[in-house]
């Protein structure tokens, strides 16, 4: 026969009660904090998912920082091309001014002045700050300006290249002012004309391309004589006869060899010599302006030196100004991309909130349902107890 | 036959029904009271007497009272009592340990977190000092958490040991209290009756210190009953009792080890004999459960550390003029503890120490270590796994260096190693001024300005602070391939230093001169990347980026390959998400185990108690029983009065 102990049923009955209070209270605590887990051991591996998460949210904030440095830089950077455009713009109208041939050297030298003072101008939009210390052209790095005007014009002295943000994602922080303001393509973009020696009122204009297949990249000298048979012109490759030797020439007639076309107007002196060379990318924007500048300012330039400072000179702005067009609409394609990363970022973000709500928040709709039963039971628990407990033989037994 | 007789039986039978009146009154007195355990009178007919006509019967003796008694049950209530004790006061500690690796925004991950993440914008801004304050600062928070996370782990040792302590004065207490009972109830024993009432308090005080530690008891025929504890150490010899020692363990002073003192004098009883008991539980807790957290906090405490300084040390910080970075963290050193009965001198110290240096915090395990000598070979055994292993003078195991010192230990000094156990209540920001980070990098990376490839720098790291600015490294490209030359130059001689031939694949680092070149894109035959030195320390980000590419840095727990090279490893938060979960784990598997052993516990103590116990129902119906059965006797009675009454009459 099982026999039951009075005192034992008794704490028995105690005990469950508590247990049911207890696990009441903790779905009351859960909804009231709307957590699953509100200790580690509630679901450790819940707890370390959410973890990671808050990881995860963490480092999208910080790349959201990174981004925001970048754009702040780019967006800066943007504004700077563009007032360099509007400049060059400017500078453009000048040059093909100085070219009236009504000008006289006065006027020459009001235009020669007023480019300095664009120059000027472009050199401190060049030294432009971010507002944060730094410099929107300041490269890998430098202490000062960037951009120093010292005898024989103005040089690049930080570290060349761009920094990046720390991210993921390529994210500049600055631009390499040398490859923006130093580094055009001279000439034509692929060769290049000079007078070399012009005593003559010849000059040269800047060349096309005709047939880019046939461009050989090597030195050309063209060499004009004046002589008995009239003026004819010899065509050096790299110092070599090429098929053009002692082919007469006709002012404003194009010469065209191995795919370059480039004309010489005027009338060229015996020996003048006109130098064809490949186009490097090394034409600052600040040497074009001193160039120009100096030869417009020079009084007792000739027709000839003014046309051919003009022609160079609008070939040169040309050059400076296509580059600093196209680093602004590369800068502008950056900022695209910045706002693609930053959708991206905000994506991920959102994902890692995600996880980590999924990892620890509580399923109300479970929780709550969970709860009315836990209510119940205890409800049920306590009538049980008071009715099972009340009865003792003792109450029959009459006194 | 006599007219005696009637009321010889009717008072006998008074007599017995008010005894067993009397018990059941004492059964309900003691209804509710812990360990008590139902008595009965054992009642029984006495001898008939003999006469012409037969036996008379004489009425009903009492003979003795008996308690309800099972041995089994009882052996059984005291084993799994002694179980879930263990299991809940485990619970208990552990539940204090959980709070400690909680997640989220208090946490320690979350702070290392934070600290990495603000190198982010002292990247953006190198030169802004405010930027840098920021990091400073959040070096600053970090520390505090991992110092305060240390100190609470000091705090639950101290817990425990004063758990422990009273724990053992109780325990003392108990042991004296059984021993004095055993003789009591040899004494009683004497008289040929059961001494119920001493019984079941000897039985409630074995209970009870089952609670507290795995008892085995044997009872002897005087009636006393023995007590052994931890695998056989006699604790209470019938009216003997012996006492439990507490003492700082002979390695590490601020944990405690518990020894058994005899007359030869102490014996030492380790955890894993204590067995069960919330002793067993507190020393379970004290040297796993709290070793395993210490030892996970100052593993990420050492590798962090680790791998910021060693990155700092890497970068040029903006002093003028700028220097490799000084150290942002210090730590607590590894420490080698010698055994308290290891060789001393004349004077008291310790004949001969160990030494131990980190080389790699990355390797280091989050475990401590035991250095013995097996008679022939020092062995180190990690006591994570158990793990052995043979070691040397100037061994390298996991990261750090044995060195045995001189003169060398003896064969019979032991040794417990710690590299990571103290690296947290150490841990502390050594760098206060903003200028001391490190944000520049030594060298400077470029693509030549004449490069038709598609490739441009990708990054630029400096790994070994073997990194010379001096030379200049250029590296240009001889195929589309990937094939390249390189070559190092003086950078104010432009004498060649030296040179070579390499092959770049997509995603592999171009590594010279103490450097990674990281290349995007693709280079073509005649791209010329250069490496020099960087001109203008003070708005250089490149060891910035390279402290804020740590949060992505596998640097805690790597393992040798084999063949020279490291695998495995996590980054810091995989690292400390690992190690929540660890301690999660215990905690839950402990909260599991103790819902399973408190029913074990409360079941066994049910079968007992409704074997051993009061029912009240049971006793009110003997109440009534014996008080109808006294009502008779006193019938009885009065007939034989009566019968006397009218034998008196009859002779008047």
């Amino acid at each position: 026969m099982t026999r039951v102990s009075t005192a034992h049923s008794f704490e028995a009955g105690i005990a469950t009660l508590q247990q049911r209070q207890r696990q009441l209270t903790d779905a009351q605590q859960q909804l009231t904090s709307g957590k699953r887990i509100s200790r580690l051991s509630d679901d450790p591996a819940a707890s370390a998912r959410a973890e990671r998460a808050i990881a995860a949210v963490q480092r999208a904030d910080a790349d959201q920082r990174a981004l925001e440095a970048s754009r702040s830089a780019i967006t800066q950077v943007e504004a700077a091309y563009g007032d360099a455009n509007d400049l060059m713009e400017q500078a453009r109208e000048l040059v093909v001014a100085a070219g009236n041939p009504s000008y006289g050297a006065a006027e020459r030298k009001g235009i020669a002045d007023r480019l300095a003072g664009l120059r000027d101008q472009l050199l401190q939009i060049a030294n432009r700050g971010d507002g944060a210390g730094g410099y929107l052209f300041g490269g890998q790095g430098i202490a000062q300006a960037p951009f120093v005007d010292a005898a024989g014009g103005v040089q690049f002295v930080a570290a060349a290249g761009t920094q990046q943000a720390a991210s993921d994602e390529l994210l500049p922080l600055t631009t390499d002012g040398q490859r923006a303001w130093l580094a055009a393509r001279s000439g034509n973009g692929v060769f290049n004309t000079a007078a070399t020696a012009s005593t003559g009122s010849a000059w040269i204009d800047a060349g096309r391309v005709t047939q880019p297949a046939q461009l050989t990249g090597s030195p050309y000298s063209v060499q004009f004589t004046v002589g008995g048979a009239g003026t004819t012109y010899t065509v050096l490759q790299n110092g070599n006869p090429t098929a053009l030797t002692n082919a007469a020439y006709q002012s404003g007639q194009a010469i065209q060899i191995d795919g370059m076309s480039f004309t010489v107007t005027g009338g060229p002196a015996n020996g003048d010599r006109f130098d064809i060379t490949p186009s490097t990318p090394d034409l600052s924007v600040f040497d074009t302006f001193d160039g120009i500048v100096a030869a417009l300012g020079n009084a007792s330039a000739s027709t000839t030196q003014v046309a051919q400072t003009v022609a160079d000179g609008l070939r040169d702005i040309d050059a400076s100004a296509a580059t600093l067009s196209s680093r602004r609409a590369d800068a502008g394609s950056w900022l695209n991309r910045l706002d693609d990363v930053d959708s991206r970022v905000a994506g991920q973000k959102l994902r890692a909130q995600g996880e980590r709500s999924n990892a620890e928040d509580l399923d109300m709709v479970h929780a709550i349902s969970d709860f009315q039963l836990q209510q119940t039971g205890y409800d049920a628990a306590l009538r049980a107890y008071s009715m099972v407990q009340r009865l003792s033989l003792f109450d029959y037994l009459g006194g | 036959m006599s007219a005696s007789a009637l009321m010889s039986i009717g008072t006998r039978a008074m007599f017995a029904n008010y005894a067993a009146l009397q018990t059941t009154g004492h059964n309900i007195a003691n209804a509710s009271v812990d360990g008590y355990s139902r008595q009965q009178v054992q009642l029984q007919t006495a001898n008939g007497q003999f006469s012409g006509a037969g036996f008379f019967g004489k009425g009903v003796d009492v003979q003795t009272v008996t308690r309800s008694f099972d041995q089994f049950l009882t052996r059984e209530a005291v084993a799994t009592r002694a179980q879930a004790a263990f299991d809940s006061t485990r619970l208990d500690k552990l539940s204090q340990l959980e709070s400690l690796f909680a997640g989220g925004e208090q946490g320690l991950g979350f702070a290392t977190g934070e600290f990495l993440n603000a190198m982010v914008d002292m990247a953006s801004h190198p030169q802004d000092l405010a930027a840098r304050q920021v990091v400073l600062g959040r070096a600053g928070e970090l520390a505090a958490r991992f110092s305060s996370a240390s100190s609470q782990i000091d705090t639950i040792q101290s817990g425990v040991t004063m758990d422990l302590r009273s724990a053992v004065d109780r325990v003392n207490s108990i042991a004296k209290d059984i021993a004095t009972v055993n003789d009591r109830i040899a004494v009683a024993r004497g008289s040929g009756h059961t001494p119920n009432d001493l019984l079941d308090l000897r039985d409630q005080l074995v209970s009870e210190l089952g609670s507290y530690m795995e008892v085995t008891t044997i009872p002897a025929d005087d009636g006393t009953l023995s007590v052994f504890v931890g695998g056989g150490q006699r604790l209470v010899l019938g009216a003997q009792s012996l006492k439990l020692d507490l003492s700082p363990d002979p390695y590490d002073a601020t944990r405690m080890d518990l020894g058994i003192i005899e007359t030869s004098g102490v014996r030492a009883l380790p955890y894993s004999l204590i067995g069960s008991g919330s002793i067993g539980g507190l020393l379970r807790f004290q040297d796993d459960d709290l070793a395993a957290a210490r030892n996970l906090i100052g593993r990420l405490a050492s590798v962090v550390a680790d791998g910021v300084n060693g990155q700092q040390a890497l970068g040029l910080d903006l002093r003028v003029p700028p220097g490799s970075g000084a150290p942002v963290f210090g730590v607590g050193a590894p420490q080698a503890l010698p055994a308290s009965n290891n060789a001393r001198t004349a004077g008291g110290t310790f004949v001969s120490t160990v030494g131990l240096t980190i080389t790699d915090a990355t390797q280091l395990q989050a475990s401590e270590y035991a250095l013995a000598n097996d008679g022939a070979n020092w062995i180190l055994t990690r006591l994570s796994d158990g793990s052995a292993q043979t070691v040397v003078d100037g061994s390298i195991v996991d990261g750090f260096q044995i060195n045995l010192g001189t003169p060398a230990p003896a064969a019979t000094d032991r040794f417990l190693l710690q590299p990571v156990a103290r690296a947290a209540s150490g841990f502390r920001r050594v760098l206060d001024d903003p200028r001391g980070l490190a944000a520049a990098s030594p060298v400077t990376a470029d693509a030549g300005t004449a490069n038709t490839g598609t490739a441009s720098v990708g990054a630029l790291l400096v790994v070994s602070p073997t990194v010379n600015p001096q030379n200049t490294a250029t590296v240009t490209f001889t195929s589309g391939i990937g094939n390249y030359n390189w070559e190092l130059r003086d950078r104010t001689t432009n004498a060649l230093v030296s040179s070579g031939t390499g092959t770049w694949s997509a995603g592999q680092p171009i590594a010279l001169n103490g450097f990674e070149l990281d290349l995007a894109g693709v280079p073509a035959s005649g791209d010329t990347f250069t490496v020099s030195k960087t001109l203008f320390p003070g708005s250089n980000n490149g060891n910035a980026l390279a402290l804020a590419g740590l949060r992505d840095a596998l640097l805690v727990g790597r393992v040798g390959n084999g063949s020279g090279g490291l695998t495995g490893g996590a980054s810091f938060t995989d690292a400390w998400a690992d190690a929540m979960s660890d301690i999660g784990v215990r905690a839950q598997s402990a909260k599991t185990s103790s819902e399973i052993s408190t029913q074990v516990a409360a079941a066994a103590k049910e079968a007992l108690s409704n074997r051993t116990g009061v029912n009240l129902d049971e006793e009110a119906a003997r109440l009534m029983q014996y008080q109808q059965g006294y009502q008779a006797a006193a019938k009885v009675l009065q007939v034989a009065q009566s019968v006397f009454d009218t034998l008196l009459e009859a002779a008047r």
